[in-house]
């Protein structure tokens, strides 16, 4: 009866659970979903994370590579993220060249990259002018449900916590650059960005982490990327109904909350990694 | 440096296997909630996920998302789109691709760029991968029942993770799991192997390192209960004595793996049992 009636109305169904300040899986308005975050598993990639928000299940892998700067940063490396939605976690996607959503969600990727400095891109300098790493940040969704970007930033983040690189010199003599793969060091991250995503309902209502069908059905999507000092990394709110800013200032505060959870989770994930 | 030794003199291979001997393998079914059936297997370090939606109304080039139409009509159809929770039709001549008489499997090999040991440029489109596709696609329309489903689509998707040689057989064996998991009625298991020939030894499941050697590789999917051969591939230059035993030994592995299988597609239907309360 009830299955009946969320595919005639699944609008009116959902409002149902609203007025309750609920939602059909059990969730309150503000809560997120189990998040779980395996890191390391893939050993081809140099550092890898597999990140599962509820249902939704994201794939990191991370490969370095060399190469040469450009004239105007010969000081600085490389970060190319690349979000990739194929046919095989949702229905709605087909095979071919990057939809819409996926070339979205690489932008955004990068505009966390660039914006919250991760990495500083000096670091991945080998040698001015002539050697620098590039790392090429490969996101595969694998099931979606909802909430891409967040589990996206997750899965970044904990992958390049995973990523070690080998110490590399540049022999004088033959020019030539000698990798050492049995000295391997982590990479500095400076920041920790964590992005939370809401989405609007009926112009007013605002739910966090909305899975696939609460995003169908909302009238606004809205992704807030904040930092460990509460700095605010970036905001993408695109088109949808309009919010108050007072409603603004809710989300930035749920929004800080969460960095506390998620940063909390890794905190644990890495512990368990180190060899004891 | 002296050249790597395949099979040692006491008969050891590189990873310390012996030359019949399958790696480690580890299996689940339903692991994708969005999909109606996935599975993921690992063969050692091969790390393979399979994901099967159907069977479905044909779908050639007329489905569309109402999004994704710029303007009036896009805003028309977004609507539709809203209130149908799901896709637009847009007719486009999309039942042309469908058979009248039996259902038509559509298979898609995709490899991660981060899956092999020198980054992967193209993870799809590219020749390999189609041939892939192509293969998978020939495996399975002789396993899977199409007669019960006409007019219809059964799309397959494999997504290789880790690639540490045996591929093609990693992604037949998800595509097996995953296909039982969707409840698509096949013939039999669809069971696959790799084989080479070392030294006069006919070696089962091979590594990466052992098929970069460049040695004849032998790739068999079999059907297990008949003993029919659903593919047999070969590369490099094998003397026709020898392709009995490497076909031996590919076949016997097989057997070995659905064994596996089977195991696991048992444990699978008895906890799903368990959790339905029968």
């Amino acid at each position: 009866m009830a299955a009946g009636f969320k595919t005639v109305e699944p609008l009116e169904y959902y409002r149902r659970f609203l007025k309750e300040n609920c939602r059909p899986d059990g969730r309150e308005l503000g809560e997120f979903r189990t998040t779980t975050v395996n890191i390391g598993s893939i050993s081809t990639a140099d550092g890898s994370a597999l990140v599962k928000l509820g249902n939704t299940t994201v794939i990191c892998g991370v490969k370095a590579e060399f190469a040469a700067p450009s004239t105007d940063a010969p000081d600085k490396g490389y970060v190319v993220p690349n979000v990739d939605l194929p046919p095989l976690c949702s229905s709605r996607f087909r095979s071919g060249p990057p939809g819409e959503e996926a070339q979205v969600a690489s932008q955004f990727i990068a505009d966390v990259i660039e914006n919250s400095q991760i990495i500083q891109k000096e670091d991945l300098c080998i040698s001015p002018g002539k050697l620098v790493w590039v790392l090429y940040c490969d996101l595969i969704c694998l099931d979606y449900d909802g909430n891409i970007l967040d589990a996206c930033t997750f899965a970044l983040l904990a992958a390049l916590k995973n990523v070690q690189l080998p110490e590399v010199t540049i022999n004088e003599e033959t020019a030539l650059a000698e990798v050492n793969l049995k000295k391997k060091s982590y990479l500095n991250i400076r920041t920790h960005p964590v992005a939370t995503s809401f989405a609007v309902f009926d112009d007013t209502l605002l739910i966090v982490d909305p899975t696939g069908e609460e995003e169908h059905l909302a009238t606004g999507t809205l992704t807030i990327v904040m930092d460990e000092e509460g700095k605010l990394c970036c905001l993408h709110k695109p088109g949808g109904s309009g919010l108050t800013g007072a409603k603004l200032q809710d989300c930035m505060s749920r929004a800080v909350t969460r960095h506390k959870e998620v940063k909390k989770l890794m905190d644990e994930v890495i512990k368990s990694m180190k060899p004891k | 440096m002296a050249g790597l030794e395949l099979l040692s003199d006491q008969g050891y291979r590189v990873d310390g296997r012996r030359a019949g001997e399958l790696r480690k393998i580890q299996a689940r079914m339903g692991v994708f909630a969005q999909a109606d059936g996935s599975a993921y297997i690992e063969q050692g370090n091969t790390k393979a996920l399979a994901v099967v939606y159907g069977p479905h109304e044909g779908m050639g080039q007329g489905w569309t998302q109402g999004s994704q139409l710029k303007g009036a009509r896009g805003r028309h159809m977004q609507d539709r789109e809203r209130k149908t929770g799901g896709f637009v039709l847009e007719i486009r001549g999309s039942r042309a691709r469908a058979l009248p008489d039996r259902a038509l499997v559509n298979c898609q090999y995709s490899s991660a760029t981060f899956s092999t040991g020198e980054r992967k440029r193209r993870p799809h489109g590219d020749r390999k991968s189609c041939e892939m596709g192509l293969q998978l696609r020939q495996t399975f329309e002789a396993a899977i029942l199409t007669q019960l489903h006409p007019r219809s689509q059964i799309d397959i998707y494999v997504q290789v993770l880790q690639a540490d040689g045996g591929t093609y057989a990693a992604c037949v064996n998800a595509a097996t799991l995953a296909v039982l998991d969707a409840g698509i009625p096949m013939r039999d298991f669809v069971c696959a192997c790799s084989a080479g020939f070392v030294d006069g030894t006919a070696l089962a499941d091979l590594s990466h390192v052992e098929e970069a050697a460049g040695g004849p590789q032998l790739a068999l999917a079999l059907l297990p209960a008949s003993g029919q051969i659903a593919l047999l591939e070969m590369d490099a230059r094998l003397h026709e004595d020898h392709l009995e035993r490497v076909l031996e030994a590919a076949a016997q592995a097989a057997r070995d793996v659905h064994t596996l299988l089977d195991r696991v597609v048992r444990q699978h239907v008895r906890e799903a049992s368990i959790l339905l309360g029968d």
